[in-house]
C-alpha cells in the first residue's frame, strides 16, 4: 500500500526519518570483532568514506538492521543488513599524522566489512 | 562514487568560518526548497539515498560553487526530470520565465 504524504510526514517527525527495519537478519559481526573495511570504489552511491577503505577497526556495538544505501539509491532494493558502530584508531586511518589518542567512531553497514 | 562530496581528509578547502548566530535559512527560497523535501519524497519520486546520490552527481565545479540548498534544488530538478514528473523543456521554460521576471 502506498503511504500518503501526511503519513510520511508524521512518521518522519516521530523517528527523524530513520531507515531502521524491523526484520530478522543474521549479524555477521559482534562487539569486539576486528574487521577490515572493503576497498570498494562503486560508480554509484555509497556511505563508505573514501578515507576508510581498507582500514582495520573494532566493532563496538550492533545498532540493528537498516536499509542499505548503496542499493537503495539505485532501484530501491533495501537489502536489509546490520549496521555497526566501529572504532578506528586515528593512526590506522591517517598514518603518522593521526592523533596518538584519537579514535574515529563510524557507523558501518555489514557489506562494507570483512572479518580480520 | 568517489566524488568531491566525500570531503573527509581532503586538504585545500580553506578554513571553516562558522557564522555567529547563523540563521536557519539565508533566503526565502531556501524555506521553500526545504519544505519540498518530504512531500515530494512521500509522493514516491525518490528516496533519501537517491536524493543524496543526485547531489553527488552534480559534478565537482557545480558542487563546490553552490550552496547547501542549491544542492537540494539541483537534486529535485534532476530526479523529477529523470522520473518523468517534469520535462527538461518545462524546467528550462520556467527557469527562463523566472530569470526574465527578475530583470
Amino acid at each position: 500500500m502506498a503511504i500518503t504524504a501526511a503519513q510520511a510526514l508524521a512518521a518522519s517527525a516521530s523517528d527523524g526519518g530513520s531507515t531502521r527495519l524491523e526484520v530478522d537478519v543474521a549479524p555477521r559481526f559482534a562487539a569486539g570483532d576486528r574487521i577490515r573495511t572493503r576497498n570498494i570504489n562503486p560508480r554509484g552511491h555509497t556511505r563508505l568514506p573514501l578515507y576508510l577503505r581498507n582500514c582495520v577497526g573494532v566493532v563496538a556495538a550492533d545498532l540493528g538492521v537498516f536499509v542499505f544505501p548503496d542499493t537503495h539509491a539505485h532501484g530501491g532494493d533495501q537489502k536489509p543488513q546490520h549496521v555497526y558502530s566501529v572504532h578506528f584508531s586515528a593512526k590506522d586511518v591517517w598514518g603518522r599524522e593521526g592523533g596518538e589518542r584519537d579514535t574515529l567512531v563510524v557507523d558501518m553497514w555489514d557489506d562494507y566489512m570483512d572479518p580480520v | 562514487m568517489n566524488g568531491v562530496h566525500d570531503l573527509g581528509g581532503s586538504d585545500g578547502h580553506g578554513p571553516i568560518n562558522p557564522e555567529p548566530n547563523e540563521p536557519v535559512f539565508h533566503a526565502e527560497w531556501e524555506k521553500r526548497v526545504f519544505g519540498m523535501f518530504l512531500p515530494v519524497a512521500a509522493c514516491g519520486y525518490f528516496n533519501l539515498d537517491e536524493f543524496r546520490h543526485a547531489i553527488e552527481r552534480m559534478g565537482a565545479p557545480s558542487y563546490l560553487n553552490t550552496s547547501y540548498y542549491e544542492h537540494w534544488l539541483h537534486a529535485f530538478e534532476t530526479l523529477l526530470v529523470e522520473k518523468g514528473a517534469l520535462s527538461a523543456a518545462e524546467l528550462a521554460a520556467r527557469q527562463q520565465q523566472i530569470a526574465e521576471e527578475a530583470r
